[in-house]
């Protein structure tokens, strides 16, 4: 807590808080990246899905990393978001539960990745994963939560701005 | 009518009223106005870097496939960019940052009109399986990403623009 006591009074802290840019920029950055990340993994959990189902999965590789691009963005400027109001922020319900919603949408992402590789292996090298036209139950659900869990972050998100303390004097 | 008038009036209107009296009117359609921002980023980034040239492995018609989530995205942003405004007309209007956004929306949609032009013209003359796009072609896909993204980094840079009525 005193570390962040601290933080809280940088100059940097402070020109975020109260100045008339700090945090309309930085909210660019992360408005950009949720559409990177966000965008593109409901394009591809669509797919998953059964959405037009002769798009080849494989097709999907040189967008994650744009994605992954987008994901480093929205870490690297939600951290200093962060730093801008640390104790607020950590005392606001929407605050943890879009943190918690983040990890639960990148854990469900790893699943339906490692649920698509184990469906490819068996089938042999010859036959690829963009052949593959109905997907396992098991990659279906990981898309559907992916999707649930991105908008859950999306509306926290949009709840911190709202439910959040007012700023220390 | 003048200015004036005319932003009294969406103001006074049912929806004007409804949306800046309700608690959570506004912060849901922000929540949908995101949701929408992401189809539309998600669906452009598919067409636009697949007519690029940058997403070889996705064939055309598949890339292609994916326009129906951004006309989605786009009418989600449509609705709820209406709501916003109806609900604070004085604080958009005279906002420098909102008339940009709304004339790079409307720059953004000729430009999709152009796409779909040359696109059909491609597609008559060359088939639609080559893609060996031409220049005006290309031209229209970059811009496509160039306008949406300074489009959202307007819209969030908004409220630094709130009281000023130029940006310089």
């Amino acid at each position: 807590m005193n570390f962040l006591a601290w933080l809280e009074q940088t100059d940097f802290s402070v020109w975020l808080r109260e100045s008339d840019w700090g945090h309309p920029i930085v909210l660019c950055f992360h408005a950009v990246g949720m559409g990177l990340v966000v965008g593109i993994s409901f394009m591809f959990c669509a797919r998953v899905l059964g959405y037009s189902r002769k798009i080849p999965l494989d097709a999907f590789d040189r967008l994650f990393h744009l994605a992954w691009f987008g994901f480093w963005m929205n870490a690297v400027s939600g951290v200093v978001l962060f730093s801008g109001s640390p104790r607020r922020l950590l005392e606001t319900p929407a605050f943890v539960i879009k943190m918690v919603l983040i990890a639960a949408a990148g854990f469900s992402l790893w699943l339906l990745a490692r649920t698509l590789q184990g469906v490819m292996k068996p089938a042999g090298a010859s036959a690829r994963l963009s052949e593959l036209e109905a997907m396992p139950a098991g990659a279906r659900v990981a898309a559907a939560f992916t999707v649930l869990f991105w908008i859950g972050t999306i509306v926290a998100g949009r709840l911190i701005a709202y439910t959040i303390g007012p700023p220390p004097i | 009518m003048t200015e004036t008038e005319i932003l009294h009036w969406v103001k006074d209107t049912w929806l004007g009223v409804t949306v800046s009296r309700s608690r959570w009117l506004f912060a849901t359609g922000e929540t949908f106005h995101f949701i929408g921002l992401s189809l539309m980023v998600g669906g452009l980034l598919i067409v636009d870097l697949r007519i690029l040239g940058f997403l070889r492995r996705m064939p055309l018609k598949s890339a292609m496939a994916f326009l129906p989530f951004v006309i989605v995205g786009f009418l989600i942003n449509l609705a709820t960019g209406i709501e916003f405004f109806f609900a604070d007309p004085f604080m958009y209007w005279p906002n420098p940052a909102f008339k940009l956004k709304l004339f790079l929306i409307f720059v953004a949609g000729i430009n999709a009109l152009v796409a779909t032009i040359v696109l059909h013209r491609h597609a008559k003359h060359a088939g639609l399986d080559d893609d060996n796009f031409g220049a005006l072609t290309k031209a229209t896909a970059g811009l496509s990403l160039s306008l949406w993204l300074v489009v959202i980094l307007l819209g969030r840079l908004l409220p630094a623009f709130e009281g000023s009525t130029e940006f310089f």
